[in-house]
């Protein structure tokens, strides 16, 4: 069943067409990968997804329901939770401050709640201290949770970023190209982890991605673009077989002539 | 093909090195000990934290603060005592403006006209129409409330240099308003509002509001410690520290934005209606752009989100002008010396951060 439906999905920056009628799915409960060259569109894309470009047309709907014009906090609250390319934290907040804005989405205490400090609102505080704890458990950085965040090493900062997106117990994770930056230990971790978001917390994982070997071995479906539109979709086994991907990822000895960018 | 996967390994590698560099530094919290007297100082600043940590030292700490405070009236000077009140009419302030400016990292250049609206609110309801001053409180809160929507709408919309113009513009727009009115009592103000009761007396002298605004400023302590460490607090703190990453973990910016400058503006706007009550007269001079200024520089200076900072740096305000009254307009030029200098030397405010 599909948890994400796009459908024509396109992107236009004035005369650039950064996305053209890009249509896939995301299958409940999959672990899908959108990939492509460099400047394809895939950020372009990731960003319409996520409610901080607006699409020109096309139709994306999540359980059904369209998230076009819907702001990107919004979209949250429906359970499709985003990471950044570029890791961006609270910076001079502690890491477990960092994770409990995962649970933002899923409290709802308000100003009064904060003044009078009621049972309600003191319950929905253990609570978001609970599960981001957990978070920081399934993640294996506990032992952090008082660490300024601008004070860890990069590879800390995107599990900070990861134990985020969890504590919000999120439908759908987006990851923005996950594995940039991280060493090879840390990209089998990390392959480790989206696993473990999958088979162990039930969330489905679609992710952008550079590193070919790592969406090889974790992605289940690919997608593939190229100047914004689909090239193929399909398993790793037959991506890594389809010319056109070759071609794309490669180039063509008689393509000289090709678009010039 | 091959060619590039070379590439790749030898990426790896150099990257493999670093990350084993940054593994050691995340056993060890990187902690640099400072010589001299800025390294006495960070082991103080260090114990004090641990010391407040406890219970029993947080008993110890505060108690002696308080008794050191509550007992000045027996010692002190009415001098004094006025110096004193005024600090705390400034920490009063310096704790509102904190909301937006520290909390929610918006820059408000217009925070006298917060005040200004709870001080003509409160004069006007007890001059004009003989209300019991402590009546006027929930009044006085409604109005901030109202006047923060029409200020905020635009405000939450803007960022930094754009944001400082328009709250610079409303702090303006408030004053000559007030200076315009006739029920505002234009550029003459309103004077003689008759002093309020507590408990049956009359504050009139200056040491029953200096307990009174011992109170406030605990009271607006606790509420804005209270609002820090919330949902809420936390919310404003990630819009400023990145509003992009707080949006996409489903804080919605325009809507928390708002109301951090409706707290702020109800704090400002409580102790402007105190403010009118102990000076027992207000004209629109008492709301010019300078004084915005001043408590905006009382919140950076004392160190932005951090409440016992934002208190010192307001304290500082009130003080070092008197301290230095003898030398005249100089204290000015020295002042001005010490902002600076205390800005290259520690731009994230004279409160020190815990090291972590």
């Amino acid at each position: 069943m599909a948890l994400m439906e796009v459908t024509d999905l396109t992107m236009r920056f004035g005369g650039i067409v950064a996305v053209d009628t890009l249509t896939f799915n995301i299958d409940k409960g999959s672990i899908t990968a959108l990939i492509g060259p460099n400047g394809a569109g895939k950020t372009s894309a990731f960003n319409c997804l996520t409610g901080f470009y607006k699409a020109t047309s096309g139709q994306i709907l999540f359980e059904g329901q369209s998230l076009l014009n819907m702001r990107p906090y919004k979209i949250t609250h429906k359970g499709i939770v985003r990471t950044f390319q570029n890791v961006r934290l609270f910076k001079n907040m502690t890491v477990m401050e960092n994770v409990m804005s995962g649970c933002h989405s899923i409290s709802k205490q308000f100003v009064g709640g904060a003044l009078l400090r009621h049972p309600a609102q003191r319950k929905e505080e253990a609570e978001i201290r609970r599960i981001s704890e957990e978070a920081l458990k399934f993640i294996d950085i506990l032992d952090l949770k008082d660490r300024v965040a601008k004070n860890l090493p990069y590879g800390y900062q995107r599990r900070v970023e990861w134990a985020r997106a969890i504590a919000s117990r999120p439908k759908l994770l987006l990851l923005d190209e996950p594995a940039a930056g991280l060493n090879r230990e840390e990209k089998n971790d990390l392959v480790r982890l989206i696993r473990r978001f999958r088979n162990e917390l039930g969330i489905t994982v679609f992710l952008i991605e550079h590193d070919m070997g790592l969406v090889m071995e974790v992605a289940e479906k690919i997608v593939v673009i190229n100047f914004g539109t689909k090239i193929a979709e399909g398993t790793p086994e037959e991506i890594q077989a389809n010319p056109l991907v070759i071609e794309a990822y490669l180039g063509k000895d008689d393509d000289e002539g090709g678009p010039v960018q | 093909m091959e060619h590039n996967e070379n590439i790749k390994l030898q990426n790896i590698e150099v990257t493999a090195n670093t990350a084993a560099a940054e593994e050691a530094a995340v056993e060890e919290p990187t902690v640099i000990q400072r010589k001299g007297i800025a390294g006495a100082w960070d082991n103080f600043v260090e114990g004090m934290y641990r010391l407040v940590e406890t219970t029993k030292g947080k008993i110890l700490v505060f108690g002696i603060l308080l008794i050191a405070v509550g007992t000045m009236p027996l010692w002190a000077s009415s001098y004094v005592l006025q110096v004193a009140w005024n600090a705390m009419f400034y920490m009063l302030l310096a704790i509102g403006c904190n909301i937006i400016v520290g909390y929610c990292g918006m820059c408000d250049l217009g925070y006298a006209a917060k005040f200004a609206v709870g001080a003509y609110t409160s004069a006007i309801l007890v001059k004009t129409f003989g209300w019991n001053f402590w009546l006027t409180l929930p009044v006085v809160i409604i109005f901030a409330i109202i006047a923060a929507c029409i200020m905020g709408g635009p405000v939450v919309r803007l960022r930094s240099d754009y944001l400082a113009i328009v709250t610079l513009g409303f702090g303006e727009i408030v004053r000559i308003v007030a200076r315009n009115l006739e029920i505002t009592g234009s550029a003459s103000g309103i004077s003689g509002i008759p002093r309020p009761y507590l408990f049956g007396v009359q504050l009139t002298k200056i040491w029953m509001w200096f307990f009174v605004f011992i109170i406030l400023v605990i009271i607006f302590v606790i509420a804005s410690n209270r609002l820090k460490n919330s949902r809420f607090g936390r919310a404003l703190e990630y819009i400023r520290e990145d509003e992009d990453a707080a949006e996409a973990m489903g804080v919605d910016v325009a809507r928390y934005k708002l109301w951090a400058f409706i707290m702020g503006t109800v704090f400002g706007a409580l102790a402007g209606a105190f403010y009118a009550m102990q000076m027992a007269a207000i004209s629109p001079n008492s709301f010019q752009f300078l004084q915005s200024a001043n408590i905006l520089l009382a919140v950076v200076l004392g160190g932005m989100g951090k409440v016992p900072g934002v208190m010192a740096g307001a304290a500082f305000f009130a003080i070092f002008p008197e301290v230095f009254r003898d030398i005249g307009e100089y204290r000015m030029l020295i002042f001005g010396i010490a902002l600076v200098i205390v800005m290259i030397f520690r731009p994230q405010g004279l409160w020190p951060e815990r090291r972590r």
